[in-house]
């Protein structure tokens, strides 16, 4: 693996050869020519490419799927077509998943929801699901036309977050750890959180925060709730902060006497690995205490924001990040996979994302961060406009549909707008749509980056996160 | 053209001084950029070539076009098309393209000049032409003479020696990933001061016989094979693949040469008469990563199965990047999307469906038992026999007896006395289910217990014999108080029953516990087959087989089961009106109790499996395994009455022995003796089999039956072009494989390791040696085409390929060979000046420092605190230590739930740690272990402060710290000074200096202090971990010497490899 953007040689940067102390994405090497005045921490020389108009994504992942038709992409249209049978003239021959493809009968499903328009542009989002967020109308960037290849979870999931649907490639956020490093010393680039909606349902994987073939240190970390906030992060039982001082010391002593007969750069970057560790020590749990915010800031993330572990919670946790320095934060929020009831579960999921979401973004605004911030709400992909299983009175399920879905983006770069348009069914696309590597594309402008020039060589290729199929940055939503 | 003039004066500007003393080499120097700026628009891929030209065939370099062009004039700058195009100032000739976004540097240009300029010699690019040995002088190393030479080359001197004592460390965690301890040290020390290169090359023979070597090498291969112990996709459920895990250590250690091991692994399914071993070896290619998703479309996954397969043998063997083509022609190297296919070819004929399931092993698959268990099943087959040689001994012993009774019978019968239709014995229960009171019926056997319906069901007139029992809407009769039989004593059982729609799943008698794994029996429908469960627990321990006929619908079927205790599906048995069917087995192997406190049920187990619009009639249990005949007449048809009133005489053979044998089970005491020992031999052996495991292998289709491989549109699994066959075969850049030898995989992977090869031996070399010097001669072990990079010892590396193959493939003899070369004796140790003359140390003008891998580094900490458990090897993954909730963070619907082992499997080598790739052990993935979910190899090597936290605080290396405090306490003198140099001793092998010395012992006293004052934080640091502290040690001195072994262990020197 070569870096084609650097002069430097990879074991250069890995390994801090310059002769400066600290090697990881969240070490100190100060980066030349860079043009903002922020100080920063990793990353590679000559990025970003041009100025940025945002420093940082929060990522808020509706894993499993959510339904695109019940929460933005609500046509009036859908009334007269709810219980008629999908039209061949609209499925086109489209591949369906192994769930659905043996039912004799595909009947469309309005929303069990009494969906109303909102905001100047009057704009479709289901205020009974998403009451908040409805309120936002007039900040958010809905782009209703947002498609993937895929139609199962596991690849599907894989792909948006790391470009491809094969597994090993580097995820988004470790592509940026590693072009534009961290804007804080103390904290990792790239973290991760992960909640349960009404059900734990489709599963995740380390890979999805994965380095691929980037050197690990720009794997995401998790940051987790309870005792131990980053894995291994306390002392044992019985070692207080005095003693694990007392400790670094002396190893930092004998480090410092073998590098004297070794000469080997390498001991010096561990010895500034165990300090930074132990700062760390000190800093993540100060992060993460919530008892530092104001009552009036816990309320506006709403009843679950005391709750650790919960998306409220993560929420402030992730602008309390956003506010050290962190680069990438992405909040997984699991159990979107509606394949039955759901009408119920969306409801459920809508009362554990809707509120803290909504009060992130205001949260950034009031804070004047969401001008650099770019905060994002979508999952892998949608649903059918038709039932899967037995449509009742007031219960369907939905199968998955990666033809269309809808993802919102709001904050630095973007403009509030519509963008795109599907059909009747919410099944194709009528106009302007944004491929999943076109959004991967833009969030990369939007951070300075020309995604065609941040590649890494790998086994014979340029591998870049928007991969070798063509992508654009979308103009359309752009401020 | 244009513009000569002005291209002149440019190149003037360019300087090419730097390269004085260096002759430009077209393979390492010009084709490497050629590649990566050329190759993509004038290279192999016809959809995207530009102008109609090809940069990587020597005959379009260097001929002119037909408009007259020459792209490169050998000597002369001026006519090479490519040196104007590559220095224009004018935009739309520039190349590469401005919108390309690349841009050849200054240094790049240069070489380019000084290459035409020097006549522009061409070679075909080196890895595709089969290596050769460059002439190496008399008793010369091959390894120092061919570093020699390019040391002298750059101007560069190699370092002196390492001192013994890290030569014996290096050597121990190269070859076995283990430290050795200070008597080792110490008694190697002293050979080495009588003969030094005796005692290394005997301590190098002594390593590469250590059964731990086999697990070190064992490591790198399972990165490669990417192995793990889940199906990574969705539900990433449990798999077995350890017996595959197991061979490739034991092959390591028996040193089996490349070629066999690979060619086990790739095609070991098709040598002939292959063994267990050889099939289980084959199970490399079935390591990747699979999907048990709803609703994923079986081809779908099936086609990128192929595509891992095909992606993974080429990158491990031979350095391809032949996945590229899988779209489209590859864009750098020779390799032709027809091709790509014709390759896949070999791998797309297996017998694997596609979806895995979630719960295990995916066919096909081959039983695995380990050799104490071979030999324990053979001797119970050995009694098993014996057996069965004196039952027919008794057989035949007790013909007079048979004769005499049968005589008698056949008087009674002729004499016309009225035999009694025969009642088997044993019967322990009979519900004839005719006369209900009250919801209420009789067993006829039994005077106790209430047999009452429930529910909807309910007596009715019409029955077998009389009235019957009709299950209707959920119904059902409870049996209180009976039904206890046991998975090692023998039972009957058995009924009528009707019903208008028999092609259904029901359970017509169900004594079963749906939430304690399904313990319990039944007398099963299944789809209106009729067959029993009989469980311990689903599936691992139980029973279960279903008979291959299928009820009538609108009659009287009677159903019955017997079962003779030995825990096998073999002794169970299923019949249909009195006829013994054929059983398919769909759960074989128990060895637990089947009791449950769930009561005895008609019509359903405890409460699912309703058998709804069923009539059950004459319900009989027997405490004995009735025999064929006594089944046979419990259907009214009277199998032996008739045939005793056949004068013996005039009896066929058949019926002679039906009558025999009826004698034999029922009425010859010595027989039924027999027949009762004959099922504890075979309980015993099927208690042998519920241990088995299975592995997955690999398994084509027959040759006659070979599924046809079509060129995949862009790659797509559903757009096969189906108007041209694709035969397997391989790139034609490489040597032709044999004419006659039939297209599979077997003559595959023979080929491979053919004299003409050229890149199996290069490639295997490469990565043996990134083992020992921390990085291969070709730093992209995966890629050895146009776009990977040159060869640093281009002539060493051909040299050592060559001599690996005329040697057999020995590789321990080519790692022999390695370490006992001077290169790789040297210190690592380094000066600035030196370091900045090469800091990447490509030219070994010392050897490499570097950081252990995440594995070696647990097992170094458990192994200087004397808790490895070094004994145990093999088997299934264990689950040390790790911090909760993790699986069951991203776990599908929460699931699996991991379950932290205990004892001894805490503490056992970091390979045999459970491979959950959705979810890996995170103290190996914060050290840069792969997830294994692909192909990797090579690992990366970072130093991050989550590192220092896991070697600082995860209980693992807690634990071990306090216990290498116990040692350093126990086997030295009081003395602080004494112990801590000790400890330090233990884990560096080396005597502390006096200021090293002096910052552990403050590290002790300060800690002392503390712990003094603070008893119950000694207290609880001494708790960390599950095996006790020593109770005769002073708490606040193990709790100081834990900080300080914690320190130990932390140390830049422990973890790194000098």
């Amino acid at each position: 693996m070569e870096m084609t953007n650097s002069p430097l040689s990879r074991r250069q940067v890995l390994n801090s050869a310059l002769g400066v102390m600290g090697t990881a994405a969240w070490a100190s090497l100060a980066k030349a020519g860079t043009k903002t005045t922020e100080k920063t921490y990793g990353g590679l020389p000559g990025l970003p490419h041009f100025a940025p108009k945002a420093k940082r994504i929060i990522y808020l992942f509706m894993a499993g799927g959510p339904s695109h038709i019940d929460l933005f992409d609500y046509k009036c249209a859908m009334r007269d077509l709810h219980g008629t049978e999908l039209p061949d003239s609209i499925r086109q021959g489209q591949r369906i998943t192994g769930m659905t493809s043996g039912q004799k009968s595909f009947p469309c499903v309005a929303p069990m929801f009494d969906i109303q328009r909102h905001g100047e542009r009057q704009t479709y989002i289901n205020q009974e699901v998403l009451p908040h967020m409805a309120k936002l109308a007039d900040k958010l960037t809905i782009i209703r036309t947002m498609n993937t290849e895929a139609i199962n979870h596991d690849p599907a999931i894989t792909y948006i977050n790391t470009g491809t649907q094969q597994f090993g490639r580097p995820s988004m956020g470790s592509w940026l750890s590693y072009g534009l490093g961290s804007l804080s010393e103390d904290l990792p680039a790239y973290v991760v959180m992960i909640s349960v909606g009404a059900k734990p349902g489709q599963a995740l994987y380390a890979r999805l925060w994965g380095s691929g073939m980037l050197p690990s240190k720009h794997q995401g970390v998790q940051f987790r709730s309870g005792a131990d906030p980053v894995l291994y992060l306390n002392n044992p039982n019985g070692i207080n902060r005095d003693l694990r001082r007392t400790m670094l010391d002396g190893l930092s002593t004998l480090n410092a006497e073998r590098h004297a007969v070794t000469q080997d750069p390498e001991t010096q970057a561990r010895i500034a690995q165990y300090e930074m560790a132990f700062r760390m020590q000190a800093s993540v749990p100060d992060l993460m205490d919530l008892k530092k915010e104001p009552e009036h800031v816990l309320e506006s993330y709403g009843p679950d924001a005391k709750k650790p572990g919960s998306f409220a919670s993560n929420c402030i946790l992730a602008r309390r990040m956003a506010e050290k320095g962190v680069r990438f934060v992405q909040l997984f929020h699991r159990g979107w996979d509606q394949h039955g009831s759901l009408p119920k579960e969306i409801r459920r999921n809508g009362q554990s994302v809707d509120q803290p979401a909504a009060a992130l973004i205001k949260d950034l605004e009031e804070r004047g961060m969401l001008e650099d911030t770019m905060v994002v709400f979508g999952g892998e992909f949608g649903r059918t406009i038709y039932s899967q299983g037995k449509l009742t009175k007031d219960n369907h399920g939905r199968d998955h549909h990666g033809r269309c879905f809808t993802t919102c983006v709001v904050g630095g770069g973007f403009k509030p707008c519509d963008y795109g348009e599907t059909d009747d069914y919410a099944y194709n696309i009528v106009k302007d749509p944004v491929h999943i590597r076109d959004l991967n594309a833009t969030l990369l402008h939007n951070l300075g980056i020309d995604h065609e020039r941040f590649s890494i060589k790998h086994q014979g290729l340029d591998l870049s996160l928007t991969g070798v199929e063509e992508s654009h940055v979308v103009k359309g939503i752009l401020a | 053209m244009k513009n000569k003039t002005k291209l002149i004066a440019i190149t003037l500007g360019l300087s090419t001084s730097w390269l004085s003393g260096k002759s430009v080499d077209f393979a390492r120097d010009i084709r490497p950029i050629l590649s990566d700026y050329c190759f993509h628009c004038h290279g192999p891929d016809e959809e995207t070539r530009e102008a109609d030209l090809r940069l990587d065939q020597k005959e379009d370099l260097f001929k002119p076009n037909k408009d007259g062009v020459t792209a490169i004039h050998p000597g002369d700058l001026e006519k090479s098309e490519v040196w104007y195009r590559i220095i224009t100032d004018d935009e739309e000739d520039l190349m590469p393209p401005p919108k390309s976004k690349k841009a050849l540097s200054t240094q790049q240009k240069n070489l380019l000049k000084a290459w035409i300029e020097s006549g522009a010699e061409y070679a075909e690019h080196w890895s595709f032409t089969p290596p050769k040995k460059a002439p190496l002088p008399k008793n010369a190393h091959p390894i120092d003479h061919f570093v020699g030479k390019l040391l002298k080359e750059y101007k560069l001197s190699p370092s002196e020696q390492a001192d013994p004592t890290t030569l014996a460390r290096r050597l121990h965690l190269d070859l076995t990933g283990l430290p050795p301890t200070p008597k080792k040290v110490q008694s190697f020390l002293k050979a080495w001061e009588k003969d030094a290169d005796k005692a290394y090359t005997q301590l190098v023979d002594e390593l590469l016989a250590n059964p731990h070597f086999g697990e070190r090498m064992a490591l790198m291969w399972l990165d490669a094979a990417r192995y793990g112990d889940t199906s990574v996709m969705h539900a990433d459920g449990p798999r077995t693949m350890w017996p595959w895990r197991d061979w490739v250590v034991k092959a390591y250690n028996s040193n089996k040469p490349f070629d066999e091991f690979s060619i086990e692994q790739l095609a070991g399914d098709l040598i002939p008469e292959a063994s267990l071993d050889q099939k289980v070896a084959s199970g490399f290619n079935r390591n990747h990563a699979t999907s048990d998703e709803g609703g994923a479309i079986a081809e779908e996954l099936r086609i990128s199965y192929v595509v891992d397969r095909v992606q993974t043998t080429a990158n491990v063997w031979m350095g391809l990047t032949m996945e590229c083509s899988q779209c489209h022609e590859h864009k750098y190297d020779p390799i032709s999307q027809e091709e790509y296919y014709q390759f896949f070819a070999f791998f797309n004929n297996h017998t694997d469906p596609g979806m895995q399931t979630r719960r295990g092993n995916q066919a096909p698959v081959i039983d695995v038992i380990s050799e104490e268990q071979q030999k324990k099943k053979a001797e119970a087959e050995k009694i098993l026999q014996g057996i069965t040689q004196k039952l027919e001994e008794r057989k035949k012993a007790a013909i007079k007896d048979f004769d005499k009774w049968s005589d008698e019978q056949f008087l009674e019968a002729s004499t016309g006395e009225k035999k009694e239709s025969i009642e088997p014995a044993g019967l322990i229960a009979h519900l004839p289910l005719d006369n209900f009171e009250k919801n209420l019926t009789k067993d006829l056997f039994r005077k106790k217990g209430q047999n009452r319906l429930h529910g909807k069901a309910k007596a009715q007139e019409d029955g077998k014999f009389g009235g019957s029992l009709k299950i209707d809407g959920n119904g059902y009769l409870e049996i209180k108080d009976f039904g206890d039989l046991e998975w090692n004593r023998p039972f009957s059982y058995g009924c009528w029953v009707k019903a208008d729609n028999v092609n259904k799943t029901a359970a017509i008698i169900g004594k079963m516990d749906e939430g304690k794994d399904f313990r319990g029996y039944d007398l099963w429908i299944q789809s209106g087959a009729p067959g029993a469960h009989i469980i311990n627990k689903w599936q691992d321990n139980a029973v279960k087989v279903v008979g291959k006929k299928k009820l009538k619908a609108k009659e009287w079927n009677h159903v019955f089961i017997t079962y003779n205790g030995s825990g096998s599906a073999a002794g169970t048995k299923v019949y249909l009106n009195g006829e013994k069917l054929d059983h398919t087995v769909e759960a074989d192997g128990l060895n637990g109790t089947i009791v449950t406190e769930k009561p005895l049920r008609l019509g359903r187990r405890f409460n699912s499996s309703q058998a709804n619009g069923f009539a059950i009639d004459d319900v009989r249990f027997y405490d004995r395994e009735l025999t064929d005949a006594e089944v046979k007449s419990l259907t009214g048809l009277d199998a032996i009455g008739p045939l005793l009133a056949i004068a013996p005489a005039e009896r066929t053979e058949v019926q002679n022995e039906t009558l025999q044998q009826h004698y034999l089970s029922t009425l010859d005491k010595p027989y039924q003796k027999l027949v009762e020992q004959r099922r504890k031999a075979e309980g015993d052996i099927a208690k042998i089999q519920k241990t088995k495991t299975t592995s997955m292998i690999m398994a084509d289709f027959p040759a006659n039956k070979m599924r046809k491989t079509y060129l995949l549109n862009r790659g797509a699994y559903d757009q096969p072009k189906k108007d041209h066959v694709i035969e397997a075969d391989v790139p034609a850049i490489l040597p032709p494989l044999p004419k006659d030898a039939p297209r599979n995989r077997l003559t595959l992977a023979k080929w491979l390791f053919s004299d003409e090869h050229p890149l199996t031996s290069r490639v295997a070399v490469n990565q043996i040696w990134q083992l020992f010097f921390g990085q291969g001669m070709v730093k992209t072990p995966g890629d050895f085409g146009a776009q990977g990079r040159f060869p640093t010892h281009p002539e060493l590396l051909d040299w050592l390929a060559v001599d690996f193959r005329e040697n057999g493939w020995d590789m321990k003899r080519l790692i022999r060979q390695i370490v006992t070369s001077q290169t790789y004796k040297q210190t690592s140790n380094v000066t600035p000046e030196r370091f900045k003359n090469d800091p990447d140390n490509q030219w070994l003008a010392r050897a490499t420092r570097f950081r252990l891998q995440a594995e070696f580094i647990r097992d170094t900490a458990l192994a200087t605190s004397g808790i490895l458990r070094t004994d145990l090897k093999g088997g299934a993954g264990v689950k040390p230590y790790q911090p909760p909730g993790l699986w069951a963070e991203v776990g599908l619907g929460g699931n699996p739930k991991f379950k932290q082992d205990n004892g001894d499997k805490l503490y056992r080598r970091s390979i045999y740690t459970y491979w959950k790739r959705s979810a890996p052990p995170p103290n190996m993935l914060i050290f840069d272990a792969p997830t294994r979910e692909i192909c990797t190899v090579k690992r990366p090597r970072t130093n991050t402060p989550l590192q220092a936290l896991v070697t600082m605080n995860d209980p693992q290396f807690v634990e071990a710290a306090r216990f290498l405090a116990e040692r350093m306490m126990k086997e030295t003198s009081k003395k602080p000074e004494a112990i801590a140099s000790h400890g330090f001793e233990l884990v560096t092998l080396r005597k502390p200096s006096p200021k090293e010395l002096g910052a552990l012992v403050q590290v002790y006293n300060k800690s002392l202090k503390t712990y003094k004052e603070d008893n119950a934080a000694a207290e609880s640091l001494l708790k960390v971990g599950e095996a006790p502290a020593d109770k005769e040690l002073a708490k606040d001195q193990h709790a100081a010497w834990t900080l300080v072994a914690n320190l130990l262990l932390n140390l830049d020197e422990t973890i790194t490899r000098e």
